[in-house]
């Protein structure tokens, strides 16, 4: 029976989440409650410069400061070739990945780690920090994208040629690569426009503003083995970087995932983890590992910056016949932006027959980017959205008709290349339309947006284990960090296909030596694709569970069929047996071969895209330029939510986090390339008092190629917030948005600029 | 050998390693034989298409590898790898 016809008993309920106890009650265990005896305190010497030639790094008077343990600089790491390994988006050079973790030859942004210390307290060790002396050449800095991309503009790698363009250039630049997709015939297109709007936007860096900063504990021994705890978004990956970075084996290195306090892909990468295990190598005791919010702010991966120019043109009834866009990203310090997601994300949702997306992935004195929900989609969304809304108005279209006028569907031709495989947007835009605040009549200086966004979501490798105790109780185990519910939907996803009660099943994360490979916890592909490896390892179990029924009954394998926690007899010419229950076939576990228990993994395809539409309601203070954000619908196409209250949970913080980006958060640098506000206090992300209730409605259009439906649910919903609120402060004020955020200040110089007034 | 299958690369992948040649024909079954058959034709192409793409077969994106069959007359869309947040 297919997913979509299916009725299901416990997919789709809410039951209480099991890290719930553990959570309130304060016995879970995050990054920095882990604790061993013998621990020592490691801490960082980080570059006041935003950019300096290191001349030399004196360590002597650090390591002779009693209680201080190890001192590590890049001299105990070791070098790596330069060579772009894996694919072009995640494509990792270890030649600056060991640059990022520790400096060589230069520091390239305020806040990069230098040295590192591990000493037998705190204060020793941030004395040992204090006592680090470095001879620093300083340089010119370079922070904004576009002052970047000059031809005069500071160098960060004076070797650095553009990566894309043919002939390869003569000069170094900043500009590590350019990319481009395109289909059709641009000129044509244009040609057949009777509107064309062209504008140009800027959006700012942000932080994905995960509460719990990155901490970690690693433990060495003489025997070369080690350990390492940390709040990831994949254990396996910090192994497998960890390792690389210190020229080791991976099967050298027991990775475990502690609980982890948000990480919006700002996790799915290491920073503290090879300090923490080259300290703990040098001096064969524990190293536990804490970044302040000051270094999460300075040295971690926000997501980039960019500015960019959307050029769309349509008919005088609504069809959209070209779309043309370039896109410049603040890589931070190494080449590595989101640029070519945004690239292929830009124009997805949109049946567009002419269209080019070109990219520059540009490095600049900041913190390299790291991946943040959806990375680079939203952004290119924001400029995009912002035109559609343009060209709604221009020819006099309800926004929500226009995109569905111009909605890709299953078969539609996309920009990167393939056609789209899944419909599930329409569904979205007509959610919105049948949603009753859609009409509903707004006040003076109020005004309403729209938006959408489109995100590929991911598949990938991924292992569960799955166990049966001898009471029939299961026990499930997976390499999945639980992020965002996956502990509860796997429980659901093996209780569903056992057919036992929700809470005769218990989930944990497993670690690197106890399950099989899996990818982070990042890419909406956790309930998708782990959510297969537990769905096979629970059949596996099942088909051993049919056999074993057969040999208690004297009959054939194919004579037991699987239903309801049970097995039945197949027919009634069997014979007359009594169901046996997954209970009572574990007590005979010895007398019929002894442990329940398989094995699932996968490298799972065939995931669906995930779409998003939204609008919100906002009011405007004239006098003030301050946005207060109303009301705000969410739809999204979930494919089939397996625990509601999670995914709705899911679509509120991805929401939350774009009216941030849209309205508040930014890096402010100082003229030295230093950036003055690295807290929460200063980088101001949504508060609850700052929001109304976002309503999450969740549109399920089934993946026919999960056993259960399921779409990704993590990251689209981040892609629309920032234009929806720029297309609602259009049409309160008058005033359309180019650059975000969209603050106090800036918009009230976008209404003196347009002598724009009130709706009123 | 097997069915026909339709071969498609992007613009930048084909200007980089099959000379600007978009579209291609080869008898698979397996992906693995739309490697192999690549690879003939443009030796070391194998090793690209691993490392650097996912592929699209008639639309559904799955990663490059070597197990995921190939649908007689369908299309493989062989496009740069996705990271997701």
């Amino acid at each position: 029976m297919s997913a979509e016809a299916k009725e299901f008993k416990w997919v789709g309920t809410r039951p209480v989440r099991p890290d719930g106890v553990p959570k309130v009650t304060g016995r879970a265990q995050y990054g920095a409650d882990y604790r061993l005896p013998g621990e020592l305190v490691g801490k960082v010497l980080r570059s006041p410069h935003a950019h300096a030639r290191i001349r030399g790094i004196d360590i002597s008077k650090a390591e002779a400061l009693p209680g201080v343990k190890a001192v590590v600089t890049s001299a105990d790491l070791p070098d790596h070739d330069f060579a772009y390994i894996g694919p072009e988006r995640v494509a990792q050079n270890f030649w600056h990945i060991t640059r990022n973790i520790l400096a060589r030859e230069k520091v390239l942004y305020e806040g990069h780690a230098v040295a590192a210390v591990a000493a037998a307290s705190a204060a020793a060790a941030e004395e040992a920090v204090s006592l680090i002396e470095v001879d620093y050449e300083v340089l010119p800095h370079v922070i904004d994208v576009d002052e970047a991309m000059k031809p005069d503009a500071p160098l960060l790698f004076e070797d650095m040629v553009t990566r894309g363009v043919e002939p390869a250039p003569e000069k170094p630049s900043n500009i590590s690569k350019r990319l481009e997709f395109g289909i059709g015939d641009l000129e044509a297109g244009f040609a057949k426009a009777d509107h064309i709007v062209e504008e140009s936007f800027k959006t700012a860096a942000v932080h994905q503003g995960y509460i719990e900063t990155h901490a970690c504990m690693a433990r060495f021994d003489a025997d070369g083995q080690g350990e390492i705890w940390s709040s990831s978004q994949g254990h396996f990956v910090v192994r497998a970087m960890t390792a690389k970075l210190l020229g080791i084996s991976p099967g050298d290195i027991r990775a475990t995932a502690l609980e982890i306090g948000g990480g919006f892909g700002g996790k799915t990468i290491v920073y503290l983890e090879p300090l923490a295990a080259a300290l703990s190598r040098k001096c064969s005791q524990p190293v536990r590992m804490q970044m302040t919010r000051e270094e999460v702010f300075k040295a971690t991966g926000p997501t980039s910056g960019a500015s960019m120019v959307v050029r769309i043109g349509c008919t005088g009834d609504g069809r959209i016949t070209a779309a043309d866009a370039t896109f410049n990203f603040q890589a931070g310090a190494f080449p590595g932006s989101p640029v070519m997601n945004a690239c292929m994300c830009a124009f997805a949702p949109y049946d567009i027959e002419n269209a080019r997306t070109v990219g520059y992935d540009v490095v600049c004195n900041r913190p390299k980017a790291a991946a943040y929900r959806a990375p680079g989609s939203p952004i290119s969304a924001f400029g995009v959205e912002s035109v559609l809304d343009m060209l709604a108005k221009k020819v006099g279209m309800d926004p929500v008709e226009f995109r569905l006028k111009n909605a890709a569907r299953q078969g539609a031709q996309m920009v990167y290349g393939p056609k789209l495989s899944h419909d599930g947007y329409v569904e979205t835009l007509e959610a919105l339309m049948a949603h009753p605040d859609y009409r509903k009549p707004i006040g003076p200086n109020q005004g309403r947006g729209v938006a959408s966004g489109f995100w590929f979501n991911g598949g990938g490798e991924s292992s569960a284990t799955v166990h049966v105790n001898d009471d029939g109780t299961v026990i499930v185990g997976s390499g999945s960090v639980d992020v965002g519910g996956s502990r509860a939907s796997m429980a659901l996803m093996a209780a569903e296909t056992f057919g036992v009660d929700y809470d005769k099943v218990r989930c944990v994360v497993a670690d690197t030596a106890s399950v099989g490979y899996t990818h982070v916890t990042g890419g909406s592909r956790v309930t998708f694709a782990t959510g297969i490896a537990v769905h096979q390892a629970c059949n596996k179990v099942i088909d051993d569970l049919r056999q074993r029924a057969a040999m208690i009954w004297d009959v054939d394998v194919d004579a037991v069929e699987w239903r309801d926690g049970a097995a039945h007899p197949a027919g009634a010419n069997v014979g007359d047996f009594e169901p046996l229950t997954i209970g009572e076939l574990a007590a005979k576990r010895a007398l019929t071969g002894g442990p329940i228990g398989a094995a699932g993994t996968t490298n799972a395809g065939a995931q669906a895209p995930g779409f998003s539409s939204q609008f919100c309601d906002i009011e405007v203070d004239p006098e003030t330029g301050h946005v207060q954000v109303l009301r705000f619908i969410a739809a999204q196409d979930v494919g089939r939510a397996i625990h509601p209250s999670y995914v709705e949970g899911q679509i509120q913080g991805g929401v939350v986090q774009g009216i941030g980006w849209a309205l508040n958060e930014e890096y402010i640098y100082d003229d030295k390339g230093r950036l003055e506000n690295p807290g929460f206090l200063d980088y101001r992300v949504p508060v609850a008092s700052d929001l109304p209730m976002i309503d999450a409605v969740l549109v399920e259009v089934p993946n026919p190629s999960h056993p259960y439906g399921v779409k990704g649910v993590g990251e689209v919903n981040i892609c629309p917030p920032m234009a929806a609120i720029a297309n609602a402060i259009d049409g309160a004020v008058g005033a359309r948005m180019h650059e975000l955020p969209m603050s106090p200040p800036r918009l009230l110089a976008a209404m003196d600029a347009n002598g724009a007034g009130g709706n009123d | 050998m097997g069915p026909t299958v339709q071969v498609r690369f992007t613009e930048g992948f084909a200007r980089a390693f099959t000379g600007g040649v978009r579209e291609f024909e080869v008898e698979a079954r397996l992906l693995r034989d739309v490697i192999r058959a690549m690879n003939e034709r443009f030796p070391g192409l194998g090793e690209r298409l691993v490392e650097e793409t996912t592929v699209a077969i008639d639309g559904m994106m799955h990663e490059t590898a070597y197990f995921q069959p190939v649908p007689p007359g369908g299309e493989v869309f062989f496009i740069p790898k996705l990271e997701g947040g």
